[in-house]
């Protein structure tokens, strides 16, 4: 097998590489820079420059996949489904989305993915060849082999960038900690972060949130959003206070080894997803559990 | 300058309202209703902002079933003027979903098409690509900001680790989500209204088209021990006993 595979973001491209590795040759097609993407397996990497525009990134990923190779791995990211899509149709190959396991079956392809907003799982047989693939796919593995390197430029197409304004980074990455502890908007306040903080030292974790509380509040940064949107995370233990435990959050912890949940609402669904439970006011019971450690 | 708006809007089942048989894993899906699709009340928001500003007409299509109709009805007293439901929809498939739209919107005189970028059920994010490379359009992603400038579209694509200001020529096709607006809440007068206006209804024309088989629907596996507390002095000893276990 031979496999294209196209990533915007470097975490995703050393992932979907370890996942390759397992069963096929690969290229990988990046505008990421990073010069240590060349020791991941690849045969090649090919380092986009110039406008990220989806169309003209597909262009570019059409004429390599012409050279020869079987299937296309993307990874799920807002320009990675738009260049999966764009690829599909010009292309006009099967395509399947959000997968997070594949596997080859004789001219086959099976996959895993969540529908239904993250309550079920779907396994499918599909013809597909262009898969956008989620994070946690696999794990980048170190080469001792450089890949060949190369440059090209994305050409122009009919949408003009104007300007690019990075997002500030904070640097933190919530996928790496052993400990997290994520609030949600039981919070009520961003004041409350204060006393998170605390808790947060005592069990040496990293703070992470629900997506209303990173993303409509920005009490935190996006980089801390748990969830379907935001970052899968697998520590050792995730600690969710003030978290309701919706689908699509649960989606992005689910493979956390020990669970704590503290929610005022005995039904909140976040305790059928806990090992350990505690129905109490967050105000209340935080000052205390901090006390206690 | 006025400008001809065509929205596109999804109905799905209320997903905190489906339950998973507890002996087989699978979802019971009889008896849950249907509700507007999250992004898609962002994607009428910008249609009608947008109709607001410039002036024009809200048309608003959507793939769904007869049950579409109250979803539709929502879009009306938002400020929707018009609108389709093409029935037949039996899965998720973004590429054949782009494919039934796209003849639609053939027959609609529009510049600019609103979606939401990503759905709450299925999220394979990949409708809005397909669509525009079907059209042959170009499509401005994740839009934060919206502008039109006579011929020429102006947004602000929201990736993950940028903002990029954009333009493209009319037509062209937007995508939309959660943090590019509020959606409203239409008054009173605008509800009871939008009872009463016409829904037009059209059977899909299409084979179906699928792509995969689907061999399992299950619920995925959930291991947790639920040991739930509600007294307090009960509960917090075993937390702290978990936590230092983990954190020596
Ligand atoms: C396409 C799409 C993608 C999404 N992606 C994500 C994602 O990546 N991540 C994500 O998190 N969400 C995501 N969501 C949103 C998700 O559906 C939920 O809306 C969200 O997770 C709810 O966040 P929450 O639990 O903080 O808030 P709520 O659901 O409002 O829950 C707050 C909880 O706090 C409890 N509470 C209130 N006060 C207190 C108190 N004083 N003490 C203790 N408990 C208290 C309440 O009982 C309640 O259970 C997505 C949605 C869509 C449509």
């Amino acid at each position: 097998m031979k496999a294209l595979i196209f990533s915007d973001n470097y975490d995703m491209a050393k992932q979907i590489m370890g996942r390759a590795m397992q069963d096929s040759q690969f290229t990988l097609m990046t505008t990421e820079s990073n010069e240590d993407l060349l020791y991941f397996g690849a045969e090649k990497v090919i380092f986009l420059k110039g406008q990220p525009v989806y169309s003209c990134i597909g262009e570019t990923l059409i004429s390599e996949f012409k050279k020869g190779y079987d299937f296309i791995l993307i990874s799920s990211t807002t320009i990675g489904r738009d260049v999966a899509a764009y690829v599909s149709s010009k292309l006009n190959l099967d395509y399947m989305p959000e997968v997070f396991n594949y596997r080859f079956d004789g001219n086959k392809l099976i996959t895993k993915r969540f529908s239904l907003g993250g309550k079920v799982v779907l396994e499918e047989e599909s013809d597909a060849k262009i898969l956008t693939v989620t994070p946690g796919v696999g794990e980048g593995i170190k080469s001792e082999r450089k890949s060949l390197s190369e440059e090209l430029k994305i050409p122009d197409g009919p949408i003009k960038v104007l300007a690019i304004n990075p997002k500030q980074s904070q640097g933190v990455d919530i996928e790496k900690a052993e400990v997290i502890v994520s609030v949600g908007r039981g919070l009520g306040k961003k004041e409350g972060l204060a006393l998170i903080e605390q808790l947060a030292k005592k069990v040496k974790g990293e703070i992470a949130g629900s997506r209303p509380v990173c993303l409509d509040y920005h009490w935190l940064s996006e980089e801390r959003q748990v969830g379907y949107s935001g970052k899968k995370v697998r520590p050792k233990l995730y600690i969710a206070i003030g978290i309701s435990g919706q689908i699509q959050h649960i989606a992005g912890m689910r493979d956390s080894k020990t669970v704590i949940a503290i929610n005022k609402d005995k039904n909140a669904p976040i305790f059928q997803e806990c090992d350990l439970g505690l129905v109490a006011d967050l105000y209340k019971a935080v000052p205390k559990l901090i006390e206690m450690l | 300058m006025p400008y001809n708006i065509i929205v596109l809007i999804k109905q799905i089942p209320d997903l905190e309202l489906i339950k998973i048989n507890k002996d087989t894993g699978a979802p019971i899906l009889e008896g849950v209703p249907y509700r507007f699709e999250n992004l898609s009340k962002n994607a009428v928001e910008a249609a009608v902002r947008l109709k607001e500003k410039y002036g024009g007409k809200v048309t608003a299509v959507m793939f769904g079933n007869e049950k579409g109709t109250q979803v539709m009805k929502e879009a009306y007293a938002m400020g929707v003027d018009d609108g389709y439901i093409i029935t037949g929809y039996t899965e998720s498939n973004p590429r054949f979903t782009a494919k039934v739209l796209a003849n639609k919107i053939k027959q609609i005189p529009h510049d600019i098409i609103i979606l939401g970028n990503q759905s709450a059920d299925s999220m394979s994010g990949m409708l809005a690509s397909f669509l525009a490379t079907q059209l042959n359009y170009p499509l401005l992603s994740n839009a934060l900001k919206i502008e039109i400038n006579d011929k020429t579209a102006i947004a602000s694509e929201g990736a993950e680790k940028f903002v990029a200001d954009e333009t493209a020529p009319l037509p062209c096709v937007i995508s939309v989500t959660q943090e590019t607006n509020e959606p409203r809440f239409p008054p009173v007068m605008m509800i009871m209204k939008a009872g009463q206006k016409k829904i037009n209804i059209e059977p899909l024309n299409l084979p179906v088209e699928s792509y995969s088989k689907v061999l399992s629907k299950m619920a995925p596996k959930s291991e947790r021990k639920r040991i739930i507390f509600e007294d307090m002095d009960k509960g917090l000893p075993e937390i702290v006993k978990v936590i230092k276990e983990v954190v020596k």
